[in-house]
C-alpha cells in the first residue's frame, strides 16, 4: 500500500528539521511507543504495540533515519517482528518545503507512506493495513506538530494527494 | 427377500447421532490426563531460520515441552513422501524435495510448522507458542506457477522449480489433425486455487502407552491405514505394529483429509517421545494455510474440428502449481487424473497434452473433489461450447455429433483410458429436457424485459473413478496397490457386524453398506452394523477418495458376503446332512433342493460358533469372511449439467436461476445419499465458479486465510437443483456401481462458466466469476456493441 | 477464576472459569457438552449456534462471564423427554445432513428462525439460515428439512 499526504506546519522549516531528527519528538509523537533507544546515528531499536483488525499485537523493531539531505528530507526505513502475530515492513519519505502562511514562515511537510504486512496480521486483517498505516501516520504528525507548536489542542488539516 | 433395499431411500443409520449432539468427532473425546499442542509457524512463505530461542516458551507457565524442527532432525525422522511417481517425458523421475515434519533450517510456505509447544492447557500452549522465537531472514518467494520455471530456483535438486513435465498422446497424430482441420477453437484459462474447507478443521489426539508402548492416534483421516503405513513405514515414529489410528467420526474431507500432515505425525512422535497424551485441533487460520488447497491450473488449449464440425484433436498445455512440497498424491492429480480424462465424452482421435509442474512458496496443492478430473472437464467443457459459438452451431447438436455412441464400448480412448459403458445421449436428452432447453430463447427475452442478462451453458463430464485397478496404477506410478478390503462377520446370534476398509466422513456408509449386505443376506438393516476408521478391527484398508468406496470397497463386501453364503451352504449341508450342492440360498433362508427341509440365516449363525460337531478337516467353525477386491477397470460416471444465470448488468451479479444435473452413476443402493452427495458437489462446483478462490499475494502472504475473505457458499447462493438420472451399470464390478461423490464438483464449474459467457456474448471471464469481473465484462461487451 | 451461574438444559449449574474463556469453550471442556461444535475463528461459520435465553448465538463469541445468569440451550437440550425434537426428525427424514458436523448449529438456527416467526419459504428460509456455513449438502435438504420441521412445530404448538 502507498499513502501520500502533505500537511502545513506553522514553524520554519529549520525548526521542523531539527524536531524530525529529535529522538524525544520521534518516540513522543509514535503512537503505541512503549520503548525507543538510539542504537546507532540515525539508528534506534523499538517496541510499539499496534491493533490492525481484530490481531493486537506488540512489535520489536527498528527504524533507520536515510538519506539525509538537511534541511529538506529524508526516508525513515522500519521493520517489526510481532512474533506469532507476524511481522510489519514500512518506509516513509518525508520532505520539507518552506512556504509563507499569514506572513510568516512556514512548513510544509509532505509524507508518503509504504507498508507491508505478513503472518497472521496479513491474514486475518490484510483488508485493514491501509486504514491501519493511514492512522498511524495521521496519529504521528498530528501529535509531532501538537508537541511542536506545544499546543496540545491544535487542529490539524491533513490533505491526501495520493491514495490507492 | 434378496433385492428389497437396493435403490431404496432408506434414511440413515448414522444420522441420529449426528442430530442429537452425540457425534464422536476427534475433539470431542475427552481424555484424562490431556495435554495440548500449539504450532509455532512461518510468518514468511520462505525464510532461513538462523536460530531457535526457546527459553521464554519453556518458563512459561503450564508449558512441558518445546519441540522445534531441531529435534525432528536429531531423532532422524523421515520426511512426508509422495506416494506417486511420475516420470518427465524424457524417462526421468520427478523431482521431490524433503518435506520435513517441522522445519529446522528453512521454511518454504507460509504457516509451515517450525515448531510444537505443549502445555497443560490450549490456552498456555498457545500463550507459550508466541514466546518461541524463531530468527528469520527472509527470502524473496515464488508465488506465481506461471512464471516460476524462470524464478528463483528454490531447491538445489529442483532445478528450475519444475516436479516434472510430463506428456501423454500423440503430438506427432495431434498435430496432423490441427493443419487438417477447418477450424480451429483456442482458449487459454485458468482454474483457480481452492481451499477445501471440511467444516471440521483437523485435529489429532494422540496417547502413549509405555506399559505397553503403543502409540493410539485419533485423527481426521478419510484413511487411517495409510496414515499408519506413512508414519511407520517412512517417517519411522514408531513400528507399525505399535501405532493404531483411529479416525472417528469426521467431519467432512473433500480429499482434504487424505493425505499426511506434519501436524498429526509431530503429535504422534511428540506423544512417544515425551510419554504424554497430547491433543491438538487447528484454528479455522490453520487450516486455511496447512491444508493442502486443490486445483490452481493454467492452460491453453487448441481444438481441431471438420468443417461439419467433427472434433479432430486437441491439444493442451497445462502448468500446474504443486506448492512448497508434494504431497500425498499431489503428483497424480495433473497426470493420471488430468490428461486421461481429455477425450471427455467425444470420439476426438488424436490428443496430446503436456503438463508441467512447479514448486512455488504456497501450501502444497493435492487432491480436491474431483480431482484432476474437474480441471479436465473445465477445459473440454468450456473450448467445446467455445467451438460451438464460433462455428454457429447449437453446443447440444455439436456434442451429440462428437458423442462415443452407446454401441461403441468398450471405447479405447487416445489417452489411455478403456470406457466400459455409457449412454451420454440419454444423459444429454433428458437433461435437456428437464431444463427445457428449447424454449430458453423465450426466457431470455422475458429476462431482457427486466434488465437482466439471461445464458444457458451446458458441460457433458466424465470422470474416471473407482481408484484403481491396482495393476494400471502400478504401471502408471501409483506406490500402492488401490485395492479395497470387507469384512463381514456374523455374530453367534445372526446380526452381522461390517468391517470395511473405506471410512465415511458425510458419505452414509453405515447406510448404504448395511443396505447392500443386509439386501444380500436377507437381514433386516437394524441387523448390520458397519464400523470403519481404526486400524486395531480390520487389517487393512486404502480409505476414500476418488468416489472409490462403494465400486471398490462395496465391491469387497459384495464379495465377502458371497462367502459368506457360501459357508453358510456348507454349514447347512452339514447341518441337514446333505450334500453341498443340494442346498440353496434363498436369502435368508438356506433350503434343500430336493426336500423342504431349511435352515433360517439365524439358525446358521448359530449353529457356525455353538455346534460341536464339525468335521474339522471339511469345515471350520465360525462364520465371518474377509474380501480384498481389485477392480479391473476404472468406471465412469458421466453426465450433463445445464446452468441458466441471470446478470444484473448494473452490478455484475451472477445469480444461478436454474441448474439441472443428469448423472449417470451405475447401479444406485440408495438414491436419497447419491441425491445429497449431487447436491453437495454442485455447491462445491458452483462456489468454485462464481465465489471462492485461494489468493497469494506476491509475496507468499495468504491474502483470503479467512471466512471474512475467502467466500464459502452459503444457503442463500443457490436456487434449488434439478436432479435426474440415467443408469448403465458399471460392468465389471459386482455391484454395478461407479461412483457419486465427485460428479457435482466436475461437472457443475463448466456448466456455469458456459452459461455465463452466452449470457456476455462471448466475452470471457476467469473464475470466479465474481461480479467485478462480470460487471467489467459488461462494460467491455457494451463498449463493442456500440463499436 | 471467575464464578458464574447457568441454567444449561434445564439444569441450574455453578461454574469457575478464565475470564476470557467463551461460552463454547466452557461447554465442551467443562460440561462435555461436544455437540456444540467450532467450525471457524471469525464468527463465520455457525457451528457453534445455541440458543441463549431463547435467542439463537455463537457459542465462540459469547463469553462465558457474560452469559451469567443466562438459560442456555443446547443440541443436547433440545430434544424434551428422550423424544427427538420435529426438527431433529425433519433433518433426518430429507437427509439434511451429511457429516453431520454444521448440523448441530444448524438445527439451533432453524429451531430459532421458526420460533422468530420467519417466512416459511425457500428463499426467506435460505437467507435466515445464511450465517450457518455446510460444506456437504448444497443446503437444499437443509431448506426442505426446516420446512418440514417448521410445518411439525407448528402442528406440535396449536
Amino acid at each position: 500500500m502507498e499513502l501520500e499526504q502533505q500537511l502545513v506546519i506553522p514553524r520554519a522549516v529549520d525548526a521542523v528539521w531539527l524536531a524530525l531528527n529529535d529522538p524525544n519528538m520521534l518516540q513522543g509523537s509514535l503512537p503505541g511507543c512503549q520503548r525507543f533507544e538510539q542504537v546507532g546515528d540515525n539508528a534506534f531499536d523499538m517496541t510499539v504495540s499496534a491493533k490492525i483488525g481484530p490481531v493486537r499485537a506488540t512489535f520489536n523493531g527498528s527504524i533507520a533515519l536515510q538519506n539525509l539531505n538537511p534541511p529538506f528530507s529524508y526516508e525513515i526505513a522500519g521493520e517489526g517482528k510481532g512474533g506469532v502475530a507476524g511481522f510489519a515492513k514500512g518506509g516513509a519519505k518525508v520532505s520539507l518545503n518552506a512556504i509563507t502562511e499569514a506572513g510568516l514562515p512556514a512548513t510544509l511537510l509532505t509524507y508518503s507512506v509504504t507498508a507491508t504486512v505478513g503472518g497472521k496480521i496479513a491474514q486475518l486483517g490484510g483488508r485493514l493495513i491501509q486504514g491501519a498505516a493511514r492512522k498511524m501516520a495521521q496519529d504521528f504528525f498530528t501529535q509531532f506538530v501538537r508537541r511542536l507548536c506545544d499546543d496540545e489542542t491544535l487542529d490539524l488539516v491533513i490533505e491526501t494527494i495520493k491514495e490507492p | 427377500m434378496s433385492g428389497s433395499l437396493i435403490g431404496k431411500r432408506v434414511l440413515r443409520k448414522e444420522d441420529h447421532r449426528f442430530v442429537s449432539g452425540k457425534g464422536r468427532y476427534t475433539d470431542d473425546i475427552q481424555l484424562v490426563g490431556v495435554t495440548y499442542a500449539a504450532f509455532v509457524r512461518s510468518p514468511y512463505a520462505r525464510a532461513d531460520i538462523k536460530s531457535f530461542d526457546v527459553s521464554e516458551a519453556l518458563a512459561a507457565p503450564g508449558v512441558i515441552a518445546v519441540l522445534t524442527g531441531e529435534e525432528v532432525v536429531k531423532d532422524g525422522l523421515g520426511g512426508l513422501p509422495c506416494g506417486w511417481m511420475i516420470h518427465s517425458k524424457d524417462g526421468s523421475e520427478m523431482r521431490q524435495p524433503h518435506h520435513p515434519v517441522l522445519a529446522a533450517d528453512r521454511v518454504n510456505y507460509l504457516g509451515e510448522p517450525v515448531a510444537l509447544v505443549i502445555a497443560e492447557t490450549q490456552l498456555e500452549a498457545k500463550n507459550a507458542a508466541e514466546m518461541v522465537m524463531v530468527d528469520f531472514e527472509p527470502l524473496t518467494a515464488v508465488v506465481n506457477p506461471a512464471t516460476a520455471s524462470q524464478a528463483e530456483t528454490l531447491y538445489e535438486a529442483v532445478p528450475n522449480n519444475v516436479c516434472y513435465e510430463w506428456e501423454l498422446g500423440d503430438e506427432a497424430a495431434t498435430d496432423a489433425g490441427l493443419a487438417a482441420a477447418a477450424h480451429i477453437t483456442t482458449l487459454q484459462l485458468t482454474n483457480n486455487r481452492l481451499i477445501p474447507n471440511a467444516i471440521e478443521p483437523r485435529a489429532a489426539l494422540a496417547e502413549y502407552n509405555s506399559g505397553t508402548d503403543e502409540i493410539i492416534l485419533h485423527t481426521t483421516s478419510q484413511n487411517p491405514h495409510l496414515v499408519r503405513l506413512i508414519m511407520t513405514a517412512f517417517v519411522q515414529i514408531a513400528p507399525e505394529h505399535k501405532l493404531r489410528v483411529i479416525a472417528p467420526d469426521v467431519g467432512g474431507g473433500f480429499g482434504s483429509k487424505i493425505f499426511i500432515y506434519s501436524e498429526e505425525t509431530a503429535l504422534a512422535w511428540a506423544a512417544k517421545k515425551l510419554g504424554l497424551t497430547i491433543k491438538w485441533t487447528a484454528e479455522r487460520s490453520e487450516s486455511f494455510l496447512t491444508d493442502a488447497h486443490g486445483r490452481d491450473h493454467v492452460s491453453e488449449a487448441q481444438l481441431a474440428l471438420s468443417a461439419e464440425g467433427e472434433f479432430l484433436a486437441l491439444k493442451v498445455k497445462t502448468i500446474a502449481n504443486m506448492g512448497a512440497y508434494l504431497s500425498t498424491f499431489a503428483s497424480a492429480v495433473p497426470t493420471y487424473l488430468y490428461g486421461t480424462l481429455l477425450a471427455g465424452q467425444y470420439r476426438t482421435p488424436a490428443i496430446y497434452v503436456e503438463v508441467d509442474s512447479v514448486f512455488t512458496n504456497t501450501a502444497p496443492v493435492d487432491a480436491y473433489r474431483g480431482a484432476g478430473r474437474p480441471e479436465a472437464t473445465y477445459l473440454v467443457e468450456r473450448i467445446v461450447e467455445k467451438a460451438a459459438a464460433e462455428m454457429g452451431l447449437d453446443p447440444a447438436e455439436l456434442r451429440r455429433r462428437n458423442f462415443i455412441g452407446r454401441d461403441q464400448f468398450p471405447y479405447q480412448t487416445p489417452v489411455a483410458l478403456e470406457y466400459d459403458t455409457g449412454d451420454y445421449e440419454a444423459s444429454l436428452s433428458k437433461a435437456l429436457e428437464m431444463a427445457d432447453y428449447d424454449t430458453f430463447a423465450t426466457r431470455q427475452a422475458e429476462a431482457a424485459s427486466r434488465g437482466k442478462l439471461r445464458g444457458i451453458g451446458l458441460s457433458c463430464y466424465i470422470e474416471a473413478c473407482g481408484l484403481a485397478p491396482s495393476q494400471v496404477a502400478g504401471a502408471l506410478g501409483a506406490g500402492v496397490g488401490l485395492w479395497e478390503s470387507g469384512e463381514v462377520r456374523v455374530n453367534p446370534t445372526g446380526s452381522v457386524t461390517v468391517l470395511t476398509g473405506s471410512h465415511s466422513h458425510g458419505q452414509g456408509h453405515e447406510t448404504t453398506f448395511a443396505q447392500l449386505v443386509a439386501d444380500r443376506l436377507g437381514l433386516p438393516i437394524e441387523d448390520v452394523e458397519v464400523v470403519h476408521g481404526d486400524t486395531g478391527k480390520l487389517d487393512f484398508g486404502l480409505g476414500t477418495y476418488g468416489s472409490r468406496s462403494l465400486a471398490v470397497g462395496g465391491s469387497a463386501l459384495s464379495v465377502a458376503a458371497d462367502k459368506v453364503v457360501e459357508k453358510g451352504r456348507k454349514i447347512a449341508a452339514h447341518l441337514l446332512r446333505t450334500d453341498v450342492d443340494n442346498i440353496d440360498f434363498d436369502a435368508p433362508v438356506f433350503k434343500m433342493l430336493d426336500s423342504n427341509e431349511s435352515k433360517t440365516f439365524q439358525e446358521i449363525a448359530f449353529a457356525a460358533y455353538v455346534n460341536h460337531d464339525y468335521p474339522s478337516d471339511e469345515l471350520e467353525p465360525g462364520l465371518a469372511e474377509k474380501a480384498f477386491y481389485d477392480p479391473l477397470n476404472f468406471t465412469y460416471p458421466a453426465g450433463t449439467h445445464i446452468c441458466e444465470v441471470e446478470i444484473d448488468p448494473d452490478t455484475g451479479v451472477v445469480e444461478v436461476v436454474q441448474f439441472v444435473a443428469v448423472d449417470d452413476f451405475g447401479t444406485i443402493i440408495n438414491p436419497m445419499i447419491v441425491e445429497g452427495q449431487v447436491h453437495g458437489g454442485l455447491a462445491q462446483g458452483i462456489g468454485q465458479a462464481l465465489l471462492e478462490q485461494a489468493v497469494y499475494d506476491d509475496t507468499g502472504q495468504l491474502i483470503t486465510g479467512s471466512y471474512m475473505d475467502y467466500c464459502m457458499p452459503r444457503a442463500d447462493n443457490f436456487p434449488d437443483f434439478k436432479v435426474g438420472m440415467t443408469c448403465t451399470p458399471c460392468t465389471h464390478n459386482p455391484v454395478g456401481a461407479k461412483g457419486c461423490g465427485e460428479a457435482g464438483a466436475i461437472g457443475s464449474p463448466p456448466a456455469v462458466m458456459n452459461a455465463i459467457t452466452h449470457a456476455l456474448g462471448g466475452i470471457e471471464v476467469d473464475m470466479p466469476a465474481t461480479s467485478e469481473k462480470v460487471w467489467r465484462a459488461v462494460q467491455t461487451m457494451r463498449t463493442l456493441k456500440t463499436a | 477464576m471467575e464464578t458464574i451461574e447457568l441454567k444449561i438444559n434445564g439444569r441450574k449449574r455453578t461454574l469457575h472459569c478464565l475470564p476470557n474463556a467463551t461460552l463454547v469453550e466452557v461447554l465442551r471442556d467443562q460440561l462435555h457438552l461436544t455437540g456444540t461444535h467450532v467450525g471457524c475463528d471469525t464468527t463465520q461459520c455457525g457451528a457453534c449456534t445455541i440458543h441463549v435465553d431463547g435467542c439463537a448465538v455463537k457459542a465462540c463469541t459469547v463469553l462465558a462471564v457474560r452469559s451469567d445468569g443466562s438459560d442456555v440451550m443446547t443440541i443436547e437440550g433440545l430434544a424434551e423427554n428422550e423424544a427427538s425434537h420435529p426438527m431433529q426428525e425433519a433433518f433426518k427424514a430429507c437427509h439434511g445432513l451429511q457429516c453431520g458436523f454444521c448440523t448441530p448449529g444448524m438445527i439451533m438456527s432453524a429451531v430459532d428462525l421458526v420460533n422468530k416467526g420467519c417466512a416459511l419459504e425457500p428463499s426467506a428460509i435460505r437467507e435466515a439460515l445464511s450465517g450457518n456455513i455446510c460444506r456437504c449438502t448444497g443446503y437444499q435438504n437443509i431448506v426442505a428439512a426446516v420446512m418440514q420441521g417448521a410445518s411439525e412445530m407448528q402442528e406440535q404448538s396449536s
